[in-house]
Protein backbone atom coordinates (compact mmCIF):
# COMPACT_ATOMS: atom_id res chain seq x y z
CA UNK A 1 0.00 0.00 0.00
CA UNK A 2 2.70 2.28 1.20
CA UNK A 3 4.73 1.64 -2.52
CA UNK A 4 1.36 2.38 -4.49
CA UNK A 5 0.80 5.80 -2.64
CA UNK A 6 4.38 6.92 -3.20
CA UNK A 7 3.70 5.85 -6.86
CA UNK A 8 0.35 8.19 -6.47
CA UNK A 9 2.68 11.24 -5.18
CA UNK A 10 5.29 11.15 -7.67
CA UNK A 11 2.25 11.07 -10.73
CA UNK A 12 3.59 7.54 -11.56
CA UNK A 13 0.04 5.89 -11.22
CA UNK A 14 -1.74 8.19 -13.92
CA UNK A 15 -0.94 5.36 -15.84
CA UNK A 16 -3.80 3.40 -14.01
CA UNK A 17 -6.34 5.52 -16.47
CA UNK A 18 -4.22 4.50 -19.92
CA UNK A 19 -4.40 1.11 -18.40
CA UNK A 20 -8.22 1.21 -18.01
CA UNK A 21 -9.00 2.78 -21.62
CA UNK A 22 -6.62 0.98 -22.86
CA UNK A 23 -7.84 -2.29 -21.62
CA UNK A 24 -11.37 -1.35 -22.82
CA UNK A 25 -10.06 -0.22 -26.33
CA UNK A 26 -8.57 -4.20 -26.77
CA UNK A 27 -11.35 -6.07 -25.06
CA UNK A 28 -14.70 -3.73 -25.20
CA UNK A 29 -13.71 -2.29 -28.63
CA UNK A 30 -17.96 -1.03 -28.56
CA UNK A 31 -17.44 0.35 -25.50
CA UNK A 32 -14.85 2.94 -26.14
CA UNK A 33 -17.08 5.88 -27.48
CA UNK A 34 -18.85 6.27 -24.69
CA UNK A 35 -15.82 6.23 -22.37
CA UNK A 36 -14.21 9.02 -24.60
CA UNK A 37 -17.16 10.86 -24.50
CA UNK A 38 -17.08 10.78 -20.53
CA UNK A 39 -13.43 12.24 -20.87
CA UNK A 40 -14.35 14.81 -23.03
CA UNK A 41 -16.45 16.12 -20.26
CA UNK A 42 -13.53 17.65 -18.28
CA UNK A 43 -10.34 15.34 -18.96
CA UNK A 44 -8.53 16.87 -15.79
CA UNK A 45 -11.21 15.55 -13.57
CA UNK A 46 -11.67 12.43 -15.30
CA UNK A 47 -8.34 11.78 -14.43
CA UNK A 48 -8.42 12.86 -10.90
CA UNK A 49 -11.69 11.22 -10.40
CA UNK A 50 -10.16 7.62 -12.33
CA UNK A 51 -7.04 7.82 -10.56
CA UNK A 52 -8.32 7.89 -7.31
CA UNK A 53 -11.19 5.12 -7.36
CA UNK A 54 -8.44 3.29 -9.45
CA UNK A 55 -5.72 3.74 -7.51
CA UNK A 56 -7.95 2.76 -4.41
CA UNK A 57 -9.24 -0.33 -5.92
CA UNK A 58 -5.58 -1.23 -7.29
CA UNK A 59 -4.13 -1.47 -3.35
CA UNK A 60 -7.59 -2.96 -2.11
CA UNK A 61 -7.74 -6.25 -4.61
CA UNK A 62 -4.38 -6.24 -5.97
CA UNK A 63 -3.14 -6.96 -9.89
CA UNK A 64 -5.29 -7.50 -12.41
CA UNK A 65 -8.47 -5.69 -10.65
CA UNK A 66 -8.58 -2.77 -13.88
CA UNK A 67 -9.07 -5.30 -16.01
CA UNK A 68 -11.74 -7.40 -14.19
CA UNK A 69 -13.24 -4.18 -13.30
CA UNK A 70 -13.20 -2.93 -16.92
CA UNK A 71 -15.19 -6.30 -17.87
CA UNK A 72 -17.35 -5.50 -14.82
CA UNK A 73 -18.47 -2.08 -16.25
CA UNK A 74 -19.09 -3.26 -19.71
CA UNK A 75 -20.98 -6.36 -18.56
CA UNK A 76 -23.13 -3.73 -16.06
CA UNK A 77 -23.05 -1.10 -19.24
CA UNK A 78 -24.87 -4.02 -21.02
CA UNK A 79 -27.46 -5.08 -18.85
CA UNK A 80 -28.57 -1.86 -18.25
CA UNK A 81 -28.82 -0.73 -22.02
CA UNK A 82 -30.80 -4.12 -22.39
CA UNK A 83 -33.07 -3.18 -19.44
CA UNK A 84 -33.20 -0.15 -21.55
CA UNK A 85 -34.59 -1.67 -24.17
CA UNK A 86 -37.30 -3.73 -22.72
CA UNK A 87 -38.41 -0.91 -20.41
CA UNK A 88 -38.85 0.62 -24.09
CA UNK A 89 -40.47 -2.22 -25.66
CA UNK A 90 -42.59 -2.19 -22.50
CA UNK A 91 -43.21 1.20 -21.32
CA UNK A 92 -42.54 0.14 -17.75
CA UNK A 93 -39.97 -1.41 -15.69
CA UNK A 94 -40.37 -5.15 -14.56
CA UNK A 95 -42.50 -5.69 -12.08
CA UNK A 96 -40.00 -6.68 -9.22
CA UNK A 97 -40.49 -6.38 -5.71
CA UNK A 98 -37.66 -5.59 -3.36
CA UNK A 99 -37.76 -8.71 -1.82
CA UNK A 100 -37.62 -10.39 -4.73
CA UNK A 101 -34.39 -8.09 -5.89
CA UNK A 102 -32.64 -8.42 -2.25
CA UNK A 103 -32.64 -12.45 -2.89
CA UNK A 104 -31.49 -12.25 -5.80
CA UNK A 105 -29.03 -9.12 -6.61
CA UNK A 106 -28.00 -8.14 -3.06
CA UNK A 107 -27.79 -11.29 -1.20
CA UNK A 108 -25.83 -13.05 -3.66
CA UNK A 109 -22.30 -12.24 -3.51
CA UNK A 110 -20.81 -13.01 -6.65
CA UNK A 111 -23.03 -11.37 -8.60
CA UNK A 112 -23.20 -8.41 -6.24
CA UNK A 113 -19.40 -8.31 -6.41
CA UNK A 114 -19.64 -7.80 -10.25
CA UNK A 115 -22.77 -5.22 -9.86
CA UNK A 116 -20.27 -3.27 -7.88
CA UNK A 117 -17.38 -2.99 -9.68
CA UNK A 118 -19.12 -2.22 -12.92
CA UNK A 119 -21.45 0.88 -10.69
CA UNK A 120 -18.01 1.91 -9.41
CA UNK A 121 -16.26 2.56 -12.56
CA UNK A 122 -20.16 4.17 -13.97
CA UNK A 123 -18.91 7.25 -11.74
CA UNK A 124 -16.33 8.46 -13.91
CA UNK A 125 -17.02 6.29 -17.39
CA UNK A 126 -20.38 6.95 -17.93
CA UNK A 127 -20.44 10.93 -19.23
CA UNK A 128 -23.54 11.99 -17.46
CA UNK A 129 -22.30 10.03 -14.14
CA UNK A 130 -19.16 12.28 -15.13
CA UNK A 131 -21.61 15.31 -14.63
CA UNK A 132 -22.82 14.04 -11.89
CA UNK A 133 -19.69 13.52 -9.91
CA UNK A 134 -18.49 17.25 -11.21
CA UNK A 135 -21.36 18.87 -9.18
CA UNK A 136 -20.73 16.09 -6.10
CA UNK A 137 -17.31 17.58 -5.87
CA UNK A 138 -18.03 21.48 -6.35
CA UNK A 139 -21.71 21.68 -4.52
CA UNK A 140 -21.62 19.57 -2.09
CA UNK A 141 -18.16 18.54 -0.81
CA UNK A 142 -17.10 22.01 -0.98
CA UNK A 143 -19.78 22.98 1.27
CA UNK A 144 -18.82 20.21 4.51
CA UNK A 145 -17.09 21.82 7.15
CA UNK A 146 -13.98 19.75 8.44
CA UNK A 147 -14.95 17.41 11.20
CA UNK A 148 -18.05 17.18 9.87
CA UNK A 149 -20.09 13.52 10.89
CA UNK A 150 -21.48 11.96 7.62
CA UNK A 151 -23.94 9.46 7.08
CA UNK A 152 -24.15 7.20 3.97
CA UNK A 153 -27.31 5.39 3.36
CA UNK A 154 -26.67 2.21 1.00
CA UNK A 155 -23.00 2.89 0.48
CA UNK A 156 -22.70 0.69 -1.89
CA UNK A 157 -19.00 0.25 -3.41
CA UNK A 158 -18.18 2.88 -0.78
CA UNK A 159 -16.58 5.35 -3.52
CA UNK A 160 -19.17 8.43 -2.59
CA UNK A 161 -18.10 8.79 0.81
CA UNK A 162 -14.84 7.58 0.54
CA UNK A 163 -14.67 10.73 -1.20
CA UNK A 164 -15.97 12.94 1.39
CA UNK A 165 -13.69 11.55 3.86
CA UNK A 166 -10.80 11.81 1.29
CA UNK A 167 -11.97 15.81 0.70
CA UNK A 168 -12.94 16.96 4.27
CA UNK A 169 -10.37 16.86 6.90
CA UNK A 170 -10.94 15.11 9.99
CA UNK A 171 -14.89 13.95 8.69
CA UNK A 172 -16.13 10.86 10.05
CA UNK A 173 -18.67 8.16 7.96
CA UNK A 174 -20.91 6.00 9.64
CA UNK A 175 -22.49 4.18 6.68
CA UNK A 176 -25.08 0.94 5.80
CA UNK A 177 -25.77 -1.18 3.07
CA UNK A 178 -28.18 -4.48 3.55
CA UNK A 179 -25.51 -6.50 1.24
CA UNK A 180 -22.94 -7.84 2.59
CA UNK A 181 -20.61 -7.91 -0.32
CA UNK A 182 -20.83 -4.07 -0.29
CA UNK A 183 -20.05 -3.91 3.01
CA UNK A 184 -16.63 -6.04 2.17
CA UNK A 185 -15.74 -3.88 -0.79
CA UNK A 186 -16.52 -0.81 0.96
CA UNK A 187 -14.14 -1.86 4.30
CA UNK A 188 -11.50 -2.66 1.66
CA UNK A 189 -11.60 0.22 -0.23
CA UNK A 190 -11.05 2.64 3.30
CA UNK A 191 -8.34 0.61 4.21
CA UNK A 192 -6.79 0.60 0.92
CA UNK A 193 -7.41 4.91 0.82
CA UNK A 194 -5.57 4.48 4.48
CA UNK A 195 -9.28 6.15 5.75
CA UNK A 196 -10.26 3.27 7.67
CA UNK A 197 -10.06 5.05 11.35
CA UNK A 198 -12.77 6.93 10.05
CA UNK A 199 -15.25 5.07 8.55
CA UNK A 200 -17.56 2.64 10.01
CA UNK A 201 -19.79 -0.15 8.03
CA UNK A 202 -22.12 -1.45 8.86
CA UNK A 203 -24.70 -4.75 7.03
CA UNK A 204 -27.51 -2.65 8.34
CA UNK A 205 -31.09 -1.56 6.43
CA UNK A 206 -30.82 2.22 6.99
CA UNK A 207 -34.29 2.21 6.17
CA UNK A 208 -34.89 0.33 9.77
CA UNK A 209 -32.79 1.60 12.11
CA UNK A 210 -33.21 3.75 15.03
CA UNK A 211 -31.50 7.35 13.65
CA UNK A 212 -31.45 8.77 17.41
CA UNK A 213 -28.35 6.51 17.24
CA UNK A 214 -26.64 7.54 14.27
CA UNK A 215 -27.53 10.80 13.91
CA UNK A 216 -28.21 13.71 14.20
CA UNK A 217 -25.28 14.16 11.08
CA UNK A 218 -24.21 17.01 9.48
CA UNK A 219 -24.34 15.85 6.22
CA UNK A 220 -25.71 12.36 4.03
CA UNK A 221 -24.80 10.98 1.09
CA UNK A 222 -27.18 8.56 -0.43
CA UNK A 223 -26.42 7.54 -3.78
CA UNK A 224 -28.93 6.00 -6.28
CA UNK A 225 -31.16 4.02 -3.55
CA UNK A 226 -34.43 5.73 -3.80
CA UNK A 227 -34.88 4.19 -7.45
CA UNK A 228 -34.33 0.79 -5.85
CA UNK A 229 -37.17 1.60 -3.19
CA UNK A 230 -41.30 -0.16 -3.32
CA UNK A 231 -41.76 2.89 -1.10
CA UNK A 232 -39.61 5.55 -2.04
CA UNK A 233 -41.12 8.21 0.87
CA UNK A 234 -39.65 6.15 3.72
CA UNK A 235 -36.15 7.35 2.36
CA UNK A 236 -36.71 10.82 2.58
CA UNK A 237 -38.34 10.80 5.81
CA UNK A 238 -35.23 8.63 7.05
CA UNK A 239 -33.00 11.85 6.21
CA UNK A 240 -34.80 14.12 7.30
CA UNK A 241 -34.65 12.25 11.05
CA UNK A 242 -30.54 11.90 10.28
CA UNK A 243 -30.11 15.42 9.77
CA UNK A 244 -29.60 18.01 12.21
CA UNK A 245 -31.03 21.24 11.86
CA UNK A 246 -29.58 22.94 8.55
CA UNK A 247 -27.58 19.56 8.16
CA UNK A 248 -26.81 18.84 3.85
CA UNK A 249 -27.64 15.95 1.99
CA UNK A 250 -26.63 14.42 -1.56
CA UNK A 251 -29.24 12.75 -3.21
CA UNK A 252 -29.13 10.73 -6.37
CA UNK A 253 -31.99 9.23 -8.33
CA UNK A 254 -32.75 7.15 -12.26
CA UNK A 255 -35.63 9.12 -14.03
CA UNK A 256 -36.62 6.68 -16.54
CA UNK A 257 -33.86 4.91 -16.68
CA UNK A 258 -34.20 0.83 -16.32
CA UNK A 259 -32.02 -1.58 -14.48
CA UNK A 260 -32.09 -5.17 -13.27
CA UNK A 261 -33.59 -3.99 -9.73
CA UNK A 262 -34.98 -0.64 -10.56
CA UNK A 263 -38.29 -0.51 -9.14
CA UNK A 264 -40.09 2.80 -8.67
CA UNK A 265 -39.95 4.98 -11.91
CA UNK A 266 -39.57 8.58 -11.73
CA UNK A 267 -40.67 10.45 -14.44
CA UNK A 268 -39.90 13.96 -13.65
CA UNK A 269 -37.43 15.63 -11.73
CA UNK A 270 -40.05 17.42 -9.47
CA UNK A 271 -40.84 14.24 -8.01
CA UNK A 272 -38.05 13.87 -6.21
CA UNK A 273 -38.14 17.51 -5.31
CA UNK A 274 -41.67 16.88 -3.78
CA UNK A 275 -40.85 14.13 -1.83
CA UNK A 276 -38.09 15.75 -0.33
CA UNK A 277 -39.82 18.87 0.32
CA UNK A 278 -43.07 16.98 2.07
CA UNK A 279 -40.45 15.40 4.74
CA UNK A 280 -38.78 18.78 5.89
CA UNK A 281 -35.95 19.23 3.39
CA UNK A 282 -35.48 22.01 0.64
CA UNK A 283 -33.71 21.47 -2.32
CA UNK A 284 -30.59 24.12 -2.60
CA UNK A 285 -29.06 22.80 -5.63
CA UNK A 286 -30.12 20.20 -8.42
CA UNK A 287 -28.62 18.76 -11.47
CA UNK A 288 -30.31 16.61 -13.91
CA UNK A 289 -28.18 15.02 -16.74
CA UNK A 290 -28.86 12.54 -19.20
CA UNK A 291 -26.75 10.77 -21.94
CA UNK A 292 -25.93 12.28 -25.23
CA UNK A 293 -26.21 8.80 -26.64
CA UNK A 294 -29.80 7.16 -27.03
CA UNK A 295 -30.78 3.81 -28.38
CA UNK A 296 -32.08 4.60 -31.40
CA UNK A 297 -36.22 5.67 -31.47
CA UNK A 298 -35.83 5.95 -27.83
CA UNK A 299 -38.61 7.76 -26.24
CA UNK A 300 -37.52 7.52 -22.53
CA UNK A 301 -34.03 10.04 -21.89
CA UNK A 302 -32.73 7.93 -19.14
CA UNK A 303 -31.37 10.71 -16.74
CA UNK A 304 -29.90 10.98 -13.26
CA UNK A 305 -30.78 13.37 -10.79
CA UNK A 306 -28.26 14.88 -8.14
CA UNK A 307 -30.69 17.14 -5.24
CA UNK A 308 -27.97 18.89 -2.49
CA UNK A 309 -30.66 19.27 0.06
CA UNK A 310 -30.93 21.31 3.58
CA UNK A 311 -32.84 20.47 6.42
CA UNK A 312 -35.32 23.12 7.16
CA UNK A 313 -35.75 24.95 10.04
CA UNK A 314 -39.11 27.08 9.57
CA UNK A 315 -41.84 25.93 7.12
CA UNK A 316 -40.33 27.13 4.06
CA UNK A 317 -36.67 27.22 4.50
CA UNK B 1 -25.18 -22.40 -41.27
CA UNK B 2 -25.14 -20.18 -45.11
CA UNK B 3 -29.09 -19.20 -44.40
CA UNK B 4 -28.58 -17.97 -40.94
CA UNK B 5 -25.49 -15.79 -42.41
CA UNK B 6 -27.65 -14.70 -44.93
CA UNK B 7 -30.78 -13.64 -42.65
CA UNK B 8 -27.88 -12.01 -40.49
CA UNK B 9 -26.58 -10.36 -43.53
CA UNK B 10 -29.72 -8.34 -43.94
CA UNK B 11 -29.93 -7.15 -40.42
CA UNK B 12 -27.06 -6.01 -40.35
CA UNK B 13 -28.10 -4.07 -43.11
CA UNK B 14 -30.91 -2.60 -42.05
CA UNK B 15 -29.35 -1.87 -38.55
CA UNK B 16 -26.32 -0.45 -39.97
CA UNK B 17 -28.33 1.56 -42.96
CA UNK B 18 -25.84 0.18 -45.73
CA UNK B 19 -27.34 -2.17 -48.28
CA UNK B 20 -23.81 -2.80 -49.59
CA UNK B 21 -23.01 -4.27 -46.55
CA UNK B 22 -21.63 -7.41 -46.71
CA UNK B 23 -20.46 -9.33 -43.65
CA UNK B 24 -18.13 -12.49 -42.78
CA UNK B 25 -17.91 -14.65 -39.93
CA UNK B 26 -14.88 -12.10 -38.64
CA UNK B 27 -16.86 -8.90 -39.24
CA UNK B 28 -16.41 -7.46 -35.90
CA UNK B 29 -17.17 -3.79 -34.42
CA UNK B 30 -13.69 -2.45 -35.50
CA UNK B 31 -14.96 -3.14 -39.96
CA UNK B 32 -18.03 -1.19 -39.42
CA UNK B 33 -18.54 2.34 -38.17
CA UNK B 34 -20.99 2.91 -35.66
CA UNK B 35 -21.15 -0.74 -34.25
CA UNK B 36 -20.80 0.60 -30.91
CA UNK B 37 -22.52 -0.52 -27.41
CA UNK B 38 -25.94 1.21 -27.91
CA UNK B 39 -26.34 0.02 -31.77
CA UNK B 40 -25.36 -3.39 -30.33
CA UNK B 41 -28.43 -3.43 -28.74
CA UNK B 42 -30.51 -2.36 -31.34
CA UNK B 43 -28.96 -4.96 -33.75
CA UNK B 44 -29.40 -8.01 -31.06
CA UNK B 45 -33.35 -6.76 -31.35
CA UNK B 46 -33.62 -6.70 -34.92
CA UNK B 47 -31.80 -10.23 -34.31
CA UNK B 48 -34.60 -11.56 -32.01
CA UNK B 49 -37.09 -10.18 -34.15
CA UNK B 50 -35.91 -11.37 -37.38
CA UNK B 51 -34.98 -15.32 -36.05
CA UNK B 52 -37.51 -15.39 -33.17
CA UNK B 53 -35.41 -15.99 -30.33
CA UNK B 54 -34.51 -14.07 -27.12
CA UNK B 55 -31.26 -13.55 -25.43
CA UNK B 56 -30.10 -12.07 -21.56
CA UNK B 57 -27.65 -9.27 -21.91
CA UNK B 58 -25.16 -11.82 -20.89
CA UNK B 59 -25.51 -14.01 -23.60
CA UNK B 60 -24.90 -11.13 -26.26
CA UNK B 61 -22.13 -8.35 -24.17
CA UNK B 62 -19.33 -10.84 -25.25
CA UNK B 63 -20.07 -11.48 -28.35
CA UNK B 64 -17.24 -9.91 -31.20
CA UNK B 65 -17.78 -11.10 -34.53
CA UNK B 66 -20.70 -11.73 -36.43
CA UNK B 67 -20.04 -15.44 -36.29
CA UNK B 68 -20.02 -15.53 -32.75
CA UNK B 69 -23.66 -14.16 -33.53
CA UNK B 70 -23.84 -16.92 -35.87
CA UNK B 71 -23.52 -19.58 -33.48
CA UNK B 72 -25.76 -18.33 -30.86
CA UNK B 73 -28.22 -18.29 -32.95
CA UNK B 74 -27.90 -22.07 -34.75
CA UNK B 75 -27.58 -23.05 -30.59
CA UNK B 76 -30.93 -21.40 -29.53
CA UNK B 77 -32.74 -22.19 -33.00
CA UNK B 78 -31.46 -25.90 -32.36
CA UNK B 79 -32.65 -26.09 -28.76
CA UNK B 80 -36.15 -23.90 -29.56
Amino acid sequence: LQLAQQKTESGVESSLVTRLVESIRVRHPRSLAGVLEAQAVNPARFDAYANMLLHWALCAFGEGTIERMADAFVRFSSDVNFAQARYEAAGRYENKSYQECQDTVYCQKETMDDYLMGIYLTNFLWAHHMEISLFFEERFLTSLAPGSHIVEIASGHGGWGLWALHSVADARLDAFDISPAAVEMSSALAKAANLQDRANYALQDALAMDTRAVGPADACICGFLIEHLEKPDELMEVIGRLLRPRGVAFLTGALTAAQVDHIFEFRYESELVLLAEHHGLRVTDLRSVGPKRTLRGASFLPRSIALVLQKRTHETW
Amino acid sequence: MPEIMSALNAVFCEVFEDDGLSITRDTSAADIDGWDSLTHVTLILHVEKAFGVRFSSSEVSGLETAGDLEALIAARSAKD
